[in-house]
């Protein structure tokens, strides 16, 4: 029993750190940089296998688990990363032909998330994407967009662009069972454990530096104990991550209500403390320049994403636990 | 990572599910009174003569030595087995830190003599540190001893001590240097409860009990031997049974919180609301019962990974304050939440907690978050430590 990254998972989550940081960091949102991962980083995230990490080794993937994709998205998170990262990963699961799903391994062309939206779908991350992946508990299907209409919309989170598709054609690879909406719970939880730890590390450093009635705002307990609740909320939410990810390596039969309530915890406790940072921060905080709204507007597009609070908390209530 | 528990633990767990089912007393614990310490003892001295005795302290000194992990198997076993909860018992004090406390700062004799005796439940101990001046800023106290010979004279009054009329010991913090301030020039003392010129005043709580009391001091004698750890030095003891206390002192709170929502959830689909309906039909009530069982799901993760963090490195993280005010904020969640389902029967109480548990886990969530170090000083606590924000005072 060992719950926090130990061993070649540091390693990984180093490396993935670092390549992250470097290759898609956040202030490419200030840049001008566009939403969405673009054929480029995607090109090159293929190269480096990360769409493969959590793929059997069989498949031509790393073999490696849950607990390592968890480990990279809370990187991808922690920059304000794009959804269609993970989507990748996800399609990437689904495809079952092998010349498709090494055309998605290698980042060659891209997959976009589809969400019913009453008789159409919305599709987020579909830039540049060739494909929609549509998924539930149930299973996943990949369609080919090349013959369905998309027409863009404009988004509140600049980190994914967001549009409306209607004439979904045909699915072109599908996939039964609960696998691919778990890596999809637990990439998305991940994620938004990286914006909650991110907005928590800015407020924290301004908080010592910024100055009000001659001493640090960080010394005022309005804020010191805010700060001290966005810690414990993301401790929760982070140890739970842990244990979920885990039952879901060791195939755990009360595996799915962990993620549950994985998911669950990294939606309120990235809410809450993007939420607070920008509170925290004062005018500079709702100033456009800051990093404070893409985290929020980030946040609130993952909290809606695999599993809705309503969804998590109906299937939680009567869920059976192991030891 | 990993979520097995290796084959040592397994089987740990399944001799004290096995212990615990064959021995937990088959009548519920008194609500209070001396019938209730009575209780208290003999459980005690029950699990020592089967060796269950200890389950934190090390081996040499009588205990079990068991690694962080099995202390959390322990008292999950505990909770799952209804067995008399280490948190509510009046030994609750010298098992949890008065103990401890001689172990790491104690004389050869006080070890010989106050562990074995703690051990078999023979000593109760109650806890002398807060006065009616000195709560959350413990350094204000001044109750005080003044050296005659190889005697402390003691004058002044504790406050809030709870189970002080049960207890053989007491943990007492005193100022024994007048000129002193603050943290400096206090002592510790293992302080004999029946030493002549104490008086014990039981204060009645909104819990309609009276088991928190005042403890006033009037000349009374304590040989220097009870002194643990330096004259003067009584701080950094204080430190250490913190320690012990903010440590692993919630465990038990923390462990039972998990079989506590199974037991909301089950009242909710039993009890009918006023139309007749289950509880748990209301999609407001299902929610929030959702919400505490993924936050008492939470804890117990921290838990896990906290403890297994310390067995592996020995040193204890800063973390026991982020977990306090997690759980105290969850079981204020969950017993306001009970209360809303109980409807009529939540106003049923006598002050008996066998009676009414529910109401009187309500009115003890506030006890909770207030004593042990309140949720605004462990939000101080996490600010400093763990986040090493500017200092607030
Ligand atoms: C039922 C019960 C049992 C107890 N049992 C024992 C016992 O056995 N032995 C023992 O020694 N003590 C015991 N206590 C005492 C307990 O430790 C204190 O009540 C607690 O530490 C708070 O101190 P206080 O009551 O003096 O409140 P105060 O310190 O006066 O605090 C009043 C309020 O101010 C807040 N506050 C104080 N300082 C700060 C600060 N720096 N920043 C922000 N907010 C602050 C507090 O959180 C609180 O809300 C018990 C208390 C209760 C209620």
């Amino acid at each position: 029993m060992y719950l926090a990254p130990e061993g070649e998972e540091l390693e990984i989550a180093t490396a993935a750190a670092d390549f992250i940081a470097d290759a898609l960091p956040i202030a490419r949102l200030h840049e001008g940089g566009g939403s969405d991962m673009g054929a480029e980083l995607r090109a090159s995230l293929g190269e480096m296998g990360w769409f493969a990490l959590a793929l059997d080794e069989d498949r031509g993937g790393s073999g490696l688990s849950a607990v390592e994709h968890a480990l990279f998205f809370r990187e991808v998170g922690r920059q304000c990363g794009p959804l269609d990262i993970l989507v990748q990963a996800l399609g990437v699961q689904c495809a079952q032909d092998l010349t498709l799903r090494a055309e998605l391994v290698a980042g060659e062309s891209g997959v976009a998330l589809l969400m019913p939206d009453s008789d159409r779908h919305r599709l987020i991350g579909g830039t540049e994407a060739r494909y929609g992946l549509f998924v539930t508990p149930q299973g996943a299907a990949l369609h080919d967009l090349s013959v369905a209409k998309i027409e863009p919309r404009p988004a509140l989170d600049p980190a994914n662009s967001l549009a409306i598709v209607s004439g979904l054609g045909p699915a072109i690879a599908t996939r039964d069972g609960a696998q691919i909406w778990q890596l999809g719970q637990v990439g998305t939880a991940a994620m938004l454990l990286g914006l909650a730890e991110a907005a928590l590390d800015l407020i924290v450093e301004y908080a010592k530096v910024r100055e009000t009635f001659g001493k640090p705002i960080g010394a005022w307990q309005a804020v010191r104990h805010t700060c001290a609740d966005m810690a414990v909320s993301n401790e929760g939410a982070r140890s739970q991550l842990w244990y979920a990810a885990t039952a879901l390596k060791e195939a755990r039969g009360d595996a799915s209500a962990h993620l549950d309530a994985a998911k669950h915890l990294a939606n309120e406790a990235a809410q809450f403390a993007t939420d607070s940072n920008i509170q925290l921060h004062g005018g500079i905080g709702v100033t456009d320049e800051h990093d404070a709204h893409l985290l929020m507007k980030h946040a609130a597009l993952l909290a809606r994403l695999f599993g809705s609070r309503n969804d998590l908390l109906a299937r939680l209530l009567h869920a059976e636990l192991e030891d | 990572m990993d979520l097995r528990f290796s084959d040592e633990d397994r089987d740990f767990r399944a001799r004290a599910r096995q212990w615990l089912a064959a021995n937990v007393p088959s009548t519920p614990r008194p609500a209070g009174g001396h019938s209730a310490s009575q209780f208290d003892r003999d459980w005690q001295r029950k699990l020592y003569e089967h060796g269950w005795a200890g389950v934190a302290w090390p081996k040499e000194f009588g205990g079990m030595g068991l690694s962080g992990l099995q202390q959390v198997i322990w008292y999950e076993e505990l909770s799952r087995a209804h067995a008399p909860a280490a948190h509510v018992s009046t030994t609750y004090v010298a098992q949890m830190h008065a103990g401890p406390t001689v172990i790491a700062r104690g004389t050869e004799e006080q070890k010989a003599f106050h562990l074995p005796r703690i051990l078999s439940g023979e000593s109760l101990w109650c806890q002398g540190f807060s006065e009616p001046g000195a709560g959350s800023d413990l350094a204000a106290l001044r109750t005080s001893g003044r050296i005659e010979g190889d005697h402390l004279v003691v004058n002044g009054a504790k406050m809030w001590t709870t189970d002080a009329m049960y207890a053989d010991w007491m943990e007492l913090l005193i100022r024994t240097d007048p000129d002193s301030q603050r943290h400096k020039g206090l002592t510790w003392l293992a302080f004999d409860m029946k030493s002549p010129g104490i008086d014990i005043k039981p204060i009645r709580t909104m819990l309609m009990d009276d088991h928190v009391n005042m403890v006033f001091f009037d000349e009374v004698r304590v040989p220097l031997s009870a002194v643990v750890g330096e004259l003067g030095g009584g701080w950094s003891t204080a430190m250490a049974t913190l320690s012990f206390e903010r440590g692993l002192g919630f465990i038990a709170d923390q462990l039972e919180l998990f079989e506590k929502v199974g037991r909301a959830i089950e009242l909710a689909s039993e009890l009918k609301d006023a139309d007749g309906r289950p509880a748990i039909e209301d999609v407001e009530i299902a929610r929030r019962l959702a919400t505490i069982k993924a936050e008492t799901m939470a804890i117990r993760a921290m838990t896990l990974a906290d403890i297994a963090e310390t067995d592996r490195t020995g040193i204890p993280g800063p973390k026991g304050s982020m977990m306090k005010l997690k759980v105290t904020a969850t079981h204020k969640a969950l017993s306001r939440l009970v209360s809303d389902i109980l409807g009529w029967q939540f106003f049923e109480f006598d002050g008996n907690r066998n009676n009414n548990l529910w109401t009187h886990d309500f009115l003890w969530s506030w006890v909770f978050s207030i004593a042990g170090g309140s949720s605004e000083i462990q939000r101080e606590i996490t600010a400093d430590r763990v986040l090493e924000l500017p200092r607030s005072r």
